[in-house]
């Protein structure tokens, strides 16, 4: 549609729905701007405007409720000895931001003849909403057709067995049970929702099924109780689809930044872009560690990727964060399912798969996540009805589930765009800048596809690119412990008498274990980096043993005092100083 | 006449010894089930007086800290002037339990000593 | 494989005396595994005095208290293997590793397990919020401040009156923080009197009861927590809502038994207590595995583990010397008005000593109450108390020629 006319149009829900704001269209692309009262009023003008025939909404509308946001002053984060390798001058490709996107697109990349640098601006990489997600290697049927969210997903999840298989990272398929229930359909009288349910509602969920490239079949109550014996019995039917999988995304992540890095890659954590000058033949990077020329860039950086193409003056999405909060179990109940678990509700979020009960690839059973949307970027808290909401709703799925053995939860934030499918282009405004923004769920799942289209559109761009020989896919985890037999663990400790030394008690990570994170080719600096490396912390007492342990370990390393130790960067040191001081100083 | 009521810390049993005092004459102690409640109640009426546990810093050990307390009771005005003092106190490994660390602490007669054997570090 | 004959794991108070305990009872080959660097369990970082009231008529600090052990120990022929975590446990059977020997593949005739507890943390206690630094366990903070000198934080708030967090609500302030309050949701305290007394109410520290925190914000380090009042049934008031600055929450909100290593052996559990089921020799429903101390249940006097381990010693010793004559029937002692728990929670030996202790908790405060020993409707044994409260326990100690006709159920209850 043609701008003057898509201008009209939108005018005309404006005047009805949403006086006092303006719009423009560039290219394509609607512009918003005004005042709402609140931030649920701006989500939705953003996806009234998104489901007209524009090409992606840049809403800058604000809310009156809101706050204006705040931003931390840039600055080094982390104490000098830690980590301080110097910015190369230049590269053919700086990728912005070390979530899986990124370091999928910098192992992809790391195949060709390329100086690759990715910039991270925490003290690790997969920070973002790759932290915090559900984990679901999902097959596609959960999205709308003709999206590019659904097509990658269905092309991208058959590639993770070989992928796990490269890097050494656990994935497995436990397959989803959509189960169809007596409140599938609510509100129709319960003999004709029943009957809709299993005749209709079941085989349209297969076929779809198909479409994806699964192999889905229907199973019948009696089957399914047996399949699930703690499953409520409010259950009808439900349709498995045997191939949804579970990947442990921070392992995923890291091995990714890893092989990248053995193929010539170049990661640098605490390195925030903080401007970009685009002109000319090399665009000029900024960062908190100095500036690096670019012949591309490649925008990965999640609910920051529009702040990022702005920087560059390429205002053409706005990111819109959604936030979703996520209970974790202990490892002992792990056999309470048996396989992924979502009850089909009717009719259904339009911006969420609805969550699931899952098992973790550490048989930590995993309830959520929930969907929210906030104004707050890094709005990662988890709400008392957040808790409450969860609870209810996976407890009437899986009734009776002990919920005392909650040991974690945690949120993250997806990132959006108001078109809700995936933006991944070369920017229409700034050339050699390319965004791959939206990266929304299921993300995870699509990404190695993601890292191809990103590799392909470079090519068509202009960047010469030659695949090396020398590449190698594989690498090899670091020693994990508690999965050895006992001859194994035996020879090892013969070895390296530090994987005789256990620093976690109810994971049982090993000092050997801890000091091969710190000393990996993506360093481990802070307390909470060694625990998604090693799960030193994520057991039953929650540091509460090896936390004290860890931090030793890292001030030792480091060769830096207790006082700079860090949860998970800078800002998050973990004591105020030494005992007695402030007493010498008589306050 | 007055009353007073004291929760004595003497030991786990925490009785709550009452104290009847007229113009701050003692005239009765009951309700402790031993001796150590009627003197704490006393001390609490007059001048109530607290063990001091803390730590002083170690030069050399295998931990930087090791734990001290007084060898009395120090009155209980003083314990916050008792910690600035001790945080002044930097002792040298090897430390044997009861290793004298401050001796007559603000005049008050009380020595401080260690409550653990601290090795020295090796490495 | 190591032969030895008792293998206790678990090196604090509970452990030492255990080892001590079955040595001097005549077991040879005894050997005290801790996964620590030095024997005393938690002892060595609680540096307040409190310690060893009534078996040495002193008031100790912890690691004072501990050394006297370890001097002990030291005496004996025990084997003590240090930095050595126990990995699995079957019956008989132990894995352990530490850096010096590797993996130990350890046969034992008899186990004891001495394992302590470890601290609730917030997921069990569902505050929202985010997840900064500065949110500690009362145990954690404690390990810090005494024994690697450093200060998690200067203003503190601190959540449930637990023992701990009282001490630590003193500690905080003798080195100079600022603790803005301690917030418990229950109407009474869950420390000790004297500890309240002498922890909070000499340095001026408000215990707010009924109250609990639904808030934890700061996104790299706590920068406030919200407080609230809560009604009877624990559900927090909107309107008392308040937000209190502070840089550091301290968790004191209890203690869990730490049972991986008994559940991989299947030793039945007592759902209550958090240990597994002991008879009065502390044997578990596993023939030839004992356990005593925190593991058991959750003590607040050292006195009492000490004891707990002697108990478990000796029976270890008699067990392998095949000493232990069980009685025909079983007595099951159940807990009965106001009683949360007791421990043993079954007799099951002839003669094993002549005095036998029940440790129970009652479920609420009370006062002017009788401890009434029922077997069926006979009265075999009633003492009278001032006041009982939850967070003392009680001692109960008969000597054991009352129990000669008990049948096989016996209940202790409190009445009016
Ligand atoms: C609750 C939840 C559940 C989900 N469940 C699933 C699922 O089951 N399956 C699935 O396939 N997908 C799922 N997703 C989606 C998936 O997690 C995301 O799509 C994916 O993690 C996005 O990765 P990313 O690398 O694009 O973004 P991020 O992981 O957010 O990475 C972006 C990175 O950029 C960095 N950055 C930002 N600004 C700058 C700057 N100025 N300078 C330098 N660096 C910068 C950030 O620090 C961050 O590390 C879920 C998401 C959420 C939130
Ligand atoms: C902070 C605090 C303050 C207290 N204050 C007082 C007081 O004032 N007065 C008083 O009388 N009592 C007090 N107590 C209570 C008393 O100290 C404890 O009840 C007692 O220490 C428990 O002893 P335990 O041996 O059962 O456990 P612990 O002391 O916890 O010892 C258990 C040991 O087992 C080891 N272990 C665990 N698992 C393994 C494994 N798999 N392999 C090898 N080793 C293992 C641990 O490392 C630990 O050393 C206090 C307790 C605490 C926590
Ligand atoms: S009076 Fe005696 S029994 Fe009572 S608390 Fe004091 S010391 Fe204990």
């Amino acid at each position: 549609m043609e701008d003057a006319k898509l201008k009209r149009k939108i005018e005309k829900l404006l005047n009805k729905e949403f006086s006092g704001i303006e719009v423009s269209i560039d290219d394509g692309i609607a512009h918003l701007s005004g005042e709402l009262n609140s931030w649920n009023e701006v989500v939705e003008l953003g996806h009234k405007v998104g489901k007209l025939e524009v090409e992606e909404v840049v809403n800058l509308v604000t809310a009156k409720e809101v706050k204006a946001e705040r931003r931390e002053k840039p600055g080094l984060k982390l104490p000098k000895k830690i980590y301080d390798p110097t910015l190369p001058k230049s590269a053919d490709v700086v990728i912005i931001g070390g979530g899986v996107t990124g370091c999928f697109i910098a192992r992809e990349l790391s195949r060709y003849n390329l100086d690759i640098a990715l910039l991270e601006k925490e003290c690790d990489i997969g920070e973002g909403g790759t932290k915090s997600n559900s984990a679901q290697i999902h097959t596609g049927i959960g999205e709308h057709s003709g999206t590019l969210k659904k097509e990658l997903c269905a092309k991208s999840w058959p590639l993770y067995e070989k992928i796990s298989e490269e890097l050494d990272v656990p994935y497995k398929k436990d397959g989803l049970l959509v189960v169809l229930t007596k409140d599938t359909l609510p509100k129709v009288p319960s003999f004709i929702a029943n009957f809709v349910s299993r005749t209709i509602i079941a085989h349209v969920i297969k076929s779809k099924a198909k479409k994806v490239g699964d192999e889905p079949r229907i199973v019948k109550k009696e089957e399914l109780m047996e399949m699930e014996p703690n499953l409520t019995d409010r259950a009808l039917v439900a349709v498995l689809m045997p191939n949804y999988g579970i990947i442990c995304p921070h392992r995923l992540t890291e091995a990714l930044a890893e092989n990248a890095v053995q193929n010539g890659a170049s990661i640098f954590l605490d390195t925030e872009v903080i401007g970009i000058s685009p002109n000319g033949e090399m665009k000029k990077v900024i960062t908190t560690r100095g500036e690096i020329e670019a012949k591309f860039i490649v925008n990965a950086a999640g609910v920051y990727a529009d702040k990022i193409a702005e920087m560059a003056g390429a205002k053409e999405f706005t990111i819109h964060p959604r936030k979703g909060s996520t209970l974790l179990f202990d490892k002992g109940v792990g056999d309470y399912v048996n396989h992924q678990i979502s009850e089909m509700k009717l009719p259904q979020d339009p911006h969420t798969k609805g969550g699931a009960v899952l098992k973790t690839v550490d048989e930590n059973i995993n309830w959520g996540p929930t969907a929210i949307e906030t104004a707050d970027r890094e709005d990662t808290s988890v709400t008392a009805e957040e808790i409450q909401s969860i609870l209810k709703k996976y407890g009437s799925i899986i009734p009776n589930f002990s919920t005392n053995s909650l040991i974690a939860y945690f949120s993250g934030v997806r990132a959006p765009t108001y078109k809700e499918d995936f933006y991944i282009k070369p920017s229409k405004k700034v050339r050699g800048l390319i965004n791959v923004a939206g990266i929304q769920s299921p993300g995870l799942t699509a990404a190695p596809l993601i890292a191809k289209m990103v590799a392909d559109i470079l090519k068509n761009g202009g960047l010469e690119m030659v695949e090396k020989e020398s590449f190698n896919p594989i690498r090899k985890k670091s020693t994990v412990f508690e999965d050895l037999t006992l001859e194994e663990k035996e020879k090892l400790v013969g070895e390296n008498p530090l994987y005789g030394n256990v620093v976690c008690r109810c994971e049982h990570v090993t000092e050997g274990e801890i000091l091969d994170a710190i000393r990996s080719p993506i360093p481990a600096l802070n307390v909470d980096a060694i625990k998604r490396r090693t799960r030193a912390g994520m057991g039953r007492c929650q540091g509460g043993f090896c936390g004290p342990r860890v931090a030793e370990i890292l001030a030792r390393e480091f060769d830096i005092p207790l006082e700079k130790v860090t949860k998970d960067g800078g800002g998050s040191e973990l004591f105020v100083g030494k005992t007695k001081v402030s007493l010498m100083e008589g306050k | 006449m007055k009353k007073h009521r004291f929760v004595c810390i003497d030991c786990p049993l925490s009785c709550e010894v009452a104290l009847t005092e007229e113009d701050g004459k003692i005239l009765e102690i009951k309700n402790n089930r031993c001796k150590k409640g009627e003197e704490y109640a006393i001390a609490e009426f007059t001048n109530p007086v607290r063990i001091l546990t803390t730590t002083v810093r170690v030069e050399g050990g295998i931990l930087p800290v090791v734990p001290v307390r007084s060898k009395g009771h120090i009155p209980k005005k003083l314990i916050r002037e008792c910690m600035r003092e001790l945080a002044k106190v930097e002792a040298n490994a090897p430390i044997k339990c009861g290793d004298m660390i401050y001796e007559n602490i603000l005049n008050t007669g009380i020595y401080i000593v260690s409550s653990r054997d601290l090795q020295e570090d090796e490495a | 494989m190591i032969d030895v004959d008792v293998a206790v794991i678990g090196g604090g108070p509970a452990g030492l005396a255990a080892a001590l305990s079955a040595y001097r009872n005549g077991a040879k080959n005894v050997w005290l595994l801790e996964r620590n660097p030095e024997l005393g369990g938690i002892l060595p970082q609680c540096i307040h005095d409190g310690f060893g009231n009534f078996i040495f008529k002193e008031m100790l600090t912890g690691p004072e208290y501990a050394q006297r052990y370890i001097d002990e120990v030291k005496k004996t022929g025990i084997t003590v293997k240090l930095n050595t975590m126990v990995l699995e446990m079957g019956p008989e059977r132990l894995i352990a590793v530490n850096p010096k020997d590797g993996l130990l593949d350890i046969k034992a005739k008899a186990i004891i397990l001495a394992m302590g507890c470890r601290e609730r943390t917030r997921p069990q206690i569902l505050i929202p919020g985010y997840r900064p630094a500065g949110i500690y366990t009362a145990g954690v903070a404690q390990r810090y401040i005494n024994m690697e000198g450093v200060m998690p934080g200067k203003k503190v708030v601190i959540l449930g009156s637990g023992d701990v967090g009282l001490i630590m609500a003193r500690r905080f302030t003798l080195e100079g923080a600022k603790v803005e309050g301690v917030y418990e949701i229950m109407s009474n305290p869950g420390g000790l009197t004297r500890n309240i007394v002498q922890c909070l109410n000499d340095y001026d520290i408000p215990l707010h009861l009924s109250h609990t925190i639904v808030n934890i914000k700061g996104k790299k380090r706590v920068e406030e927590v919200t407080v609230a009042q809560v009604d009877s049934q624990m559900t927090p008031i909107k309107s008392t809502k308040r937000d209190i600055s502070c840089d550091t929450l301290l968790l004191s909100v209890g203690l869990i038994p730490e049972n991986e290593l008994s559940k991989m052996a299947d030793v039945a559990m007592d759902p209550i207590t958090g240990g597994p089921v002991v008879d009065e020799a502390m044997e578990t429903s596993v023939s030839g595995i004992f356990a005593c101390g925190n593991v058991a249940h959750v003590h607040d006097l050292v006195d009492d583990v000490s004891k707990a381990g002697e108990t478990a010693g000796k029976g270890a010793a008699e067990h392998i010397s095949d000493k232990i004559k069980k009685r025909k029937v079983p007595v099951i002692v159940k807990g009965g008005r106001n009683i949360r728990y007791v421990v043993p929670q079954i007799i099951r030996n002839e003669d094993f000593d002549k005095r036998i202790t029940f440790y129970l908790r009652v479920n609420d405060v009370e006062e002017d109450v009788k401890l009434v020993l029922l077997s069926g409707e006979k009265l075999l044994y009633k003492r009278k108390e001032n006041v009982v409260k939850p967070p003392e326990m009680v001692r109960l100690t008969l000597l054991s020629k009352f129990l000669e006709n008990v049948g096989n159920e016996l209940t202790i209850e409190a009445q009016k």
